[in-house]
């Protein structure tokens, strides 16, 4: 198991490192200079000058890459060349909200999603299942920040139950960083949930097929105990799958509904260094969203060991 | 180079002759970084099959016979051995295999829905090897396949239809219709009827052996039940886990088998006369011993571990070839050295 | 199995439906589909006429007028310049239409040659092209799309040329896997043989195959694109301020939410409205090709108790100390355009104490179902009614899931046709068999697995206690279906029901497993129902066998009376055409013609357009089941001036010796 691990998580660097570079080499393909951006559309040729060569921007390009690339293994993302704050710090400050963000988008996902799932899946073809089905392609095909413009009228504005903007850090004050998580969480997570309901149902619907659910049934063993039991967790496979690849979706939304309830996120460092042309911060920021991603993708893989005995052995 | 055939004349081995056939697919890997190790699934197989004639290539699942098959039709490239095929060396075939091949060898597979493509209509799946080999277009394709369908029994109507709205009989009637299509010399039929039900299993052996009559195709038969095979063929090759043990004519293998395992083999076959299948049941008990599991021993003869006979050389090396009185012959260390024969009992 | 399953559904299961007569056909029946087609089809016209019909600029507008709600002026309203909702609404609709296309035109012309390049060559080329698809994946799409628009600057034309490049991984992904399945299928090898070149593969025959998933996907991209164009435009980075875009529009309502809720409504309405059109002609398009959900095996329908008892049946058919006694059962599934028809129709069978009885029949005759019946586990669209079902005396007609669990598992214990596949993937073998212990006899878990190491033993599993917590991937087929054999055993029923168990495995397999059967009814004194296609293993170990085609019981007898001297003429075809290890006369005999469909059953004899002897009366009206002898029945009119042929005894020929067998010459 811990091999397992190991072995993952090695796999990864070169991932990483794939993207980075990547990254790296594609904003220098930009037209922009940021050394115009800074010192402004009046600057004389020499200013500009002056401000390339002190950001290092007159480097070669090669020299750029490897000085970013040491400074990167050691946990130096370099520094914003607007605000000059080292960028690996504030991806640190802004990680922990986005990560609160996602992982109560997927709480939301999961808790609304499996359920609906199974009790459709058990009912395919009738009443309960084409309601449920029904909700769940509306849920997908519902913008999550239009949601979340909905919610913020309906219970932050009409009935002032929850914030309409901001982020309260959980060592501040707990109930406070969970109500101000609340809308943002169902604004994320229902289009999750969505997409994780449907999969469960199609698992559960092919799962139901085997042959071994109908032995299971000839044993005598009570329906429930047949889904919960024999059905469940070889329809959980697929749905590992989609929940993964929402973790992904959900680390994007977040920017989204981060810029709509201002929430000091990564969404948020974003979408300000892409206005303002900040190569460093958005460099830093798809380096940690691809670690943060691989990391979870590790985690559900390890679940499929634990869920299907044939990839164990491997 | 000549074989002996059932009915005991000698006819030229010149249509197909496989020498040292040897095929190997990858195993799994015991660590992602380790090479893959390595699973022989053919070892080191002879065959010859003159025109016209039929033989059977009978074994289990895992024998190695429906690799056998793929190979001859350079559907997987072998690792070893020589095929040689209505004047073509298959081993020198590069990535295009030449539409000459194509023409002299054609196959019909198992699962016959599977085999044919779920988009076409029977009509266009005829269609096509007229218009690949020959350039076939208009009237005279549609004249072609109408004579097509008419020689395996099918009717004009079923030309609109898509495979899967015919039965498994007739879709196999479409996949012979296919092959004959390019009017080859060799027809690879790699479990026929096992997909069908025994009443329409009969139709289709029947329409085999009327095609034969009249084209004077070659077959090469694989399948498993060896009942089938023996109505089906001139000569019988009996494959055990990537071997051929034992060959000879039909009648001979089914009447007096020279090697154990052909002999287990045929006290499994059940027969529907319940007073021989007592009999049957007997001999099967006498001769049963679990199938074993794993990889193929790398020494010795691979049926040795189930084999009541068992000697301490058998694990030690394969046996050669021993000729056994009434024709064929046999790979078993019980029959050392002068010609052997196998005795009713 | 599969195949009694597939009855109730035939068309449906055997294959997707691919005509294009049919297809067109279903599309007019699936309603919804032509709906939210034609919402597109609106959607379409509003973007493609918007000049024409929108009744103002959507760009221009009076700051006096900002605000203003619903009017017969401005039907949905102004925002807070003074712009006319509706017409922005409908120019959105340009702009999120028009952005769709770009990034789909894109990903399509991008992605689709790539995945069929990638999956049909296989090597290097996919290899490389994977690793940048892997790469390009992991990212999320929002913070990538962020990434390139933060190298081309934004711009909705340059942003939608992002999501284009990104969906495009998505089609290589999807292509190539789809190629890659589809260059497995049999049916390439079967062009290949043909003489089909790589290009007419790819092209005339896999491309066919993979384009209803493609459709879909291509659909489904569509809706997704709409919402990112809104998503990006939203953020800025798409449709520039004061473009007339949903998503722009949406920015604007959230400027102003707290004067004008109203304005989030039009644009949010037309995005769920559009993706939701989108969303489900995909769904629609799937539905078309793929086949219909069903509930699975979880969906089984009780067998209902018929009124009255049904007639007596002949002589023949029941026995005098039955352990199962089934009277009048029958089993009706939906027909393709033939409405509910009887796939097992006034079935009666008895099973004596100790006794084995074979239950023969090819596919589609109604075996499996009958089985199936006696446990309560047909599947939903199949509706099972039946006089009785008695077990040991007990009626189990109309008794409910519940009521039978104790039946199930508990009395009657059931082996299937494919080993692997009925034994739960995820769980240990021992731990299933316990399950049944645990279930029926309240034993604990120690208890439980020292229960199971003697029935594995009883079963001749080598090692027991150690294959105990292996799990079913780790059998072989044959391990496997004593694994199941024990399952079945465990909570000692009185009848064991064998349904094909042993078509799936080896020949030389096979007989170890009929081996295993004969010697725990000898131990056991069970009675056992096996169900098979193979005459053989009728004649290997039932004592009595009952003939079944088309849904009805034909014949039933002693095994050796019946396989000798048939009455119907349908067993004596079965008998004489199957090959046997015996040397060969001529052609083979064969029943000409194939076995009907459930919905073409004939009214009389149902077997009368395939027999040899069949007369006019044949066809004139049912025919009933009929005694003919002390223990012998038979579905014929003809069965009394008929002589049929058996199985011969071969007294006589060259291989009338029972068994040829080695003569082993030691070497001197």
């Amino acid at each position: 198991m811990l091999r397992t691990v190991i072995i993952r998580l090695l796999a990864m660097i070169p991932l990483v490192f794939l993207v980075a570079t990547g990254v790296f080499f594609l904003s220098q393909l930009s037209d922009v200079d940021p050394a115009e951006n800074i010192v402004g559309p009046d600057a004389s040729a020499a200013q500009v000058a002056a401000v390339r060569a002190e950001l290092g921007l007159d480097r070669p390009v090669l020299e750029q890459y490897t000085d970013w690339l040491s400074g990167a293994v050691h946990g130096d993302l370099g520094r914003s060349l607007y605000t000059k704050a080292d960028v690996a710090t504030s991806l640190m400050q802004a990680l922990p909200v986005t990560l609160s963000l996602t992982f109560g988008g997927l709480l939301v996902g999961l808790l609304l999603g499996v359920p609906s799932g199974i009790w459709s899946a058990l009912r395919a073809g009738r009443a309960g299942d084409k309601a449920i089905s029904l909700v769940a392609t509306v849920g997908q095909a519902v913008p999550g920040f239009w949601l979340g413009l909905l919610l913020i009228f309906a219970f932050a504005i009409r009935l002032p139950w929850f914030p309409s903007i901001g982020y309260v850090p959980i060592d501040q004050d707990p109930a406070g960083w969970l109500r101000s998580l609340t809308l943002p969480s169902i604004s994320l997570g229902l289009i999750a949930a969505a997409a994780i309901s449907r999969q469960t149902r199609s698992s559960m619907i092919g799962v139901l097929q085997q042959e071994y659910v109908r032995t299971a049934l000839s044993k005598g063993l009570s329906k429930r105990r047949v889904v919960l039991k024999h059905a469940l967790k070889n329809a959980a496979v697929p749905i590992v799958t989609v929940v993964s690849f929402q973790v992904t979706t959900l680390l994007g939304g977040s920017i989204v509904i981060e810029r709509l309830f201002a929430m000091p996120g990564l969404g948020q460092l974003a979408i300000n260094a892409v206005l303002r042309r900040d190569p460093d911060v958005i460099q830093g920021i798809v380096v940690l969203t691809v670690i943060v991603v691989v990391l979870v993708n590790v985690l559900l893989d390890l679940s499929y060991a634990w869920l299907n005995p044939k990839v164990r052995a491997i | 180079m000549t074989i002996t055939t059932g009915d005991g004349t000698a006819r030229d081995a010149e249509l197909l002759r496989v020498r040292n056939l040897t095929v190997t697919f990858p195993g799994r890997r015991s660590a992602p970084w380790r090479r893959p190790g390595k699973v022989v699934a053919v070892n080191g197989l002879d065959l010859d099959l003159a025109g016209g004639e039929t033989l059977g290539l009978v074994g289990e699942s895992g024998s190695g016979k429906t690799t056998t098959a793929r190979a001859i039709l350079r559907l997987l490239r072998p690792s070893g051995g020589t095929i040689e095929a209505a004047g073509f060396t298959v081993g020198a075939f590069g990535r295009r295999v030449p539409l000459g091949y194509r023409r002299a060898v054609q196959a019909v597979f198992q699962d016959p829905l599977g085999s044919l493509d779920p988009t076409k209509v029977i009509g266009d799946i005829l269609a096509e090897p007229l218009a690949v080999h020959f350039g076939l277009r208009g009237t005279e394709r549609d004249r072609r396949v109408a004579a097509l369908l008419e020689q395996v029994g099918l009717a004009g109507h079923h030309l609109r239809r898509y495979p899967y709205e015919l039965s498994g009989g007739q879709r196999q009637r479409v996949s012979i219709a296919r092959a004959l299509a390019v009017e080859p010399k060799l027809i690879v039929l790699d479990e026929p009827v096992s997909a069908l039900d025994v009443s329409v299993q009969s139709q289709v052996v029947n329409l085999l052996e009327d095609v034969q009559e009249r084209t004077g195709v070659a077959y090469l038969f694989v399948a498993h039940d060896l009942a089938v095979v023996r109505h089906a063929c001139d000569r019988i090759a009996v494959m055990y886990r990537s071997r051929i043990v034992e060959e000879g004519p039909a009648d001979r293998i089914c009447e007096s088998p020279a090697h154990p395992y052909t002999e287990a083999l045929l006290a499994a076959v059940p027969d529907p006369d319940p007073a021989r299948q007592r009999i049957q049941r007997r001999r099967r008990r006498e001769l049963g011993a679990p199938a074993p599991t794993g990889a193929v021993p790398a020494t010795g003869c691979p049926f040795a571990s189930r084999c009541p006979h068992r000697m301490p050389v058998c694990t030690e090396s394969f046996p050669d070839w021993t000729p056994v009185t009434g024709g064929g012959r046999v790979a078993c260390h019980l029959h050392g050295g002068s010609p052997t024969t196998p005795e009713e009992t | 199995m599969t195949e009694a399953l597939a009855t109730g559904t035939a068309g449906a299961v055997l294959a997707p439906d691919r005509s294009g007569a049919r297809i067109t056909a279903r599309l007019l029946h699936s309603k919804a589909t032509l709906f939210w087609a034609a919402v597109v089809l609106v959607v379409v016209l509003c973007a493609v006429l918007a000049p024409l019909i929108a009744p103002s600029d959507p760009l221009k507008g009076d700051i006096r007028d900002g605000l203003l709600g619903p009017s017969a002026h401005h039907w949905l309203g102004t925002d807070k310049l003074g712009r006319d909702v509706l017409s922005r609404v409908l120019y959105g609709a340009r702009t999120a239409l028009l952005s769709a296309v770009e990034a789909v035109g894109i990903a399509a012309v991008v992605g689709i040659p790539l995945g069929l390049l990638s999956g049909y060559l296989g090597g290097w080329t996919d290899r490389i092209l994977m690793r940048i698809v892997e790469g390009v994946m992991s990212v999320p799409f929002l913070v990538l799309a962020i990434a390139l628009i933060s190298v081309l600057g934004p711009g909705l034309w340059k942003s939608m040329a992002v999501v284009g490049v990104v969906y495009a991984m998505t089609l290589v992904r999807l292509v190539r896997g789809e190629a890659l399945a589809a260059r497995e299928e049999l049916y390439v090898d079967g062009v290949r043989v043909a003489g089909a070149g790589s290009g007419r593969i790819v092209f005339r025959h896999i491309l066919p195959n993979i384009t209803p998933p493609l459709i879909v996907q291509i659909t489904l991209m569509i809706a997704g694109a709409i919402i990112a164009e809104a998503t990006l435009s939203f953020l800025g980075l798409g449709a520039q301020a004061g473009d007339a875009s949903w998503g722009s529009m949406l920015s604007d309502a959230q400027a102003s939410i707290r004067e004008s809720f109203f304005l989030a409504l039009p644009p949010g309405f037309a995005i769920l409205l559009t993706v939701l059109a989108f969303n489900q002609v995909g769904d629609g398009i799937r539905d078309l090709f793929a086949r219909e959900a069903k509930a699975g095996s979880m969906g089984v329908n009780p067998v209902l108790k018929a009124a009255g008892q049904g007639e007596a049946p002949p002589a023949g058919v029941f026995v005098d100390d039955p352990v199962l006694s089934v009277r009048d059962l029958t089993v009706s599934f939906p027909q393709p355009g033939a409405g509910r028809v009887a796939v097992v129709q006034g079935m009666s069978l008895d099973v004596g104490r100790g006794e084995i009885v074979g239950l023969v029949g090819e596919s589609g005759s109604g075996k499996s179902v009958t089985a199936m019946s006696l446990l309560g586990l047909v599947p939903d669209p199949g509706r099972v009614r039946a006089a009785s079902i008695r077990l040991d005396g007990r009626d189990l007609a109309g008794l409910s899931f519940d009521e039978l669990r104790k039946v199930r598992g508990g009395e009657i214990g059931v082996v299937f046709q494919e080993p692997i596949a009925s034994l739960n993937p995820a769980y240990t073998v021992g731990d299933q068999v316990a399950e049944v212990l645990r279930e029926h006899a309240g034993l604990s878990r120690a208890q439980a697995r020292e229960r199971v190491v003697s029935l594995f033993g009883q079963v001749h599993i080598p090692d027991p206690a150690a294959r105990l917590g292996d799990y079913p991937h780790q059998f072989s087929g044959g391990m496997a279906q004593r694994v199941m054999i024990a399952m079945a055993l465990a909570s000692g029923p009185r009848l064991l029901v064998a349904d094909e168990p042993t078509t799936a495995l080896d020949v030389t397999v096979q007989g170890q497993v009929l081996d295993l059967l004969l010697e725990l009814r000898e131990q056991t004194g069970m009675s056992i129902l096996v169900i098979t296609h193979d005459l053989g293993v009728v004649a290997d170990v039932a004592d009595r066998v009952a003939v079944m085609y088309a849904g009805q019981l034909v014949e039933c007898g002693p095994t050796e009376e019946v396989f000798r001297r048939p009455s119907h003429p349908y067993t004596e075809g079965l008998l004489t055409s199957l090959p046997r290890n015996v040397r060969r006369a001529g052609r083979l005999p064969s029943i000409p013609g194939v076995v009907p469909p459930p919905s073409a059953w004939a009214e009389g004899c149902r077997f009368a357009p395939r027999c040899a002897h069949a007369r006019p009366e044949c066809s004139a009206g049912p025919i009933e089941l009929a005694a003919g002898g002390r223990d012998r029945a038979a579905r014929c009119v003809r069965s009394h001036d008929l002589t049929l042929t058996g199985v011969r005894a071969l007294a006589g020929e060259p291989s009338a010796a029972p068994l040829a067998s080695v003569r082993i010459e030691k070497k001197p």
